[in-house]
């Protein structure tokens, strides 16, 4: 929250754009739904709105460097994973066969 | 170490501070690191799975995860809205904020019972694949924290409306906006894995 001011506004400006990225993800899941490219999309969408979260409503980029880089790191793991899966998905699945 | 009970009422908030307190933070790393794992088994069965995940979002309520959606990020803003009007000493306007926070968070298991009911009735039950199997295992697990949440909301708003905060120590309140917004961004991933992308 920026407490540098007296307005709220940054954390509504925050507010409005994480709906209006949920639903633009909903559009794109709904018309794109066989797009190759849609997970890498998403990925990108779904760091977008944690990042926004982060600065703006747990104060993260302003935070103790242990708590930013615990917050950074957790953002980062989906989407990257995400990204993996969708590029070396029959790979990973064999590295991860017990048998 | 700087913590929110240090910073003066209206200043600029210095770097290097801990939102809340350290307490809340070691909960809120376990529950990061509960929920990577918890990412980990979702991320393994879809690449083990593939056809049953293309084919999943479409057997769930994608109003339901939107409605969730919505919900989730709007308690996020009220609640962001209450700690901001507290640190500029306004207790009245820092007890709506948190007020309606609690009223839209309630929201959340509101439509989750729907959803469920809807699941049931569409027979997306336990034994509906490996795509449900793990729909239910992340979403109930989340909806487990945010219940922990919507308690928290209701102990800090008694607190809050009682006079135990003031501007320049709302400590307890940062606190328990930290754990609601972590748990918000749990939400913010899961929604798009389990009904959007097929």
């Amino acid at each position: 929250m920026d407490t540098r001011t007296d307005s709220l506004s940054p954390l509504t400006v925050a507010w409005l754009a994480l709906v209006a990225l949920t639903l633009a993800s909903l559009a794109l899941g709904e018309w794109t739904a066989a797009a190759p490219w849609l997970p890498l999309l998403m990925a990108a969408v779904i760091w977008a709105k944690c990042a926004i979260v982060a600065d703006h409503f747990l104060e993260a980029n302003r935070a103790h460097p242990f708590i930013r880089r615990v917050v950074q790191t957790f953002i980062a793991l989906a989407p990257i994973a995400l990204v993996l899966i969708t590029l070396f998905g029959p790979e990973i699945a064999r590295w991860t066969t017990l048998d | 170490m700087i913590n929110g009970t240090l910073a003066p009422a209206g200043a600029a908030l210095p770097a290097g501070r801990i939102p809340g307190n350290w307490g809340i933070w070691v909960g809120i790393t376990c529950e990061f690191v509960e929920f990577a794992l918890l990412f980990a088994v979702y991320f393994i069965a879809r690449a083990h799975f593939p056809e049953a995940f293309h084919a999943g979002p479409g057997q769930l309520s994608t109003t339901a995860g939107t409605a969730i959606t919505l919900l989730m990020v709007t308690s996020s803003y009220c609640i962001a809205g209450s700690v901001h009007a507290m640190r500029r000493d306004r207790r009245r306007s820092a007890v709506i904020w948190l007020t309606v926070a609690l009223l839209v968070a309630l929201g959340y298991p509101a439509v989750k019972y729907l959803e469920i009911g809807w699941n049931l009735a569409h027979g997306i039950d336990s034994e509906a694949g490996i795509f449900v199997t793990v729909y239910y295992y992340l979403t109930l697990n989340h909806l487990v924290h945010a219940s922990w949440g919507i308690l928290g909301i209701l102990f800090v708003l008694g607190r809050l409306a009682s006079g135990g905060y003031t501007a320049d120590n709302h400590a307890g309140l940062e606190a328990l906006g930290s754990y609601w917004h972590a748990t918000d961004m749990i939400w913010l991933v899961m929604f798009p894995l389990f009904y959007l992308l097929a």
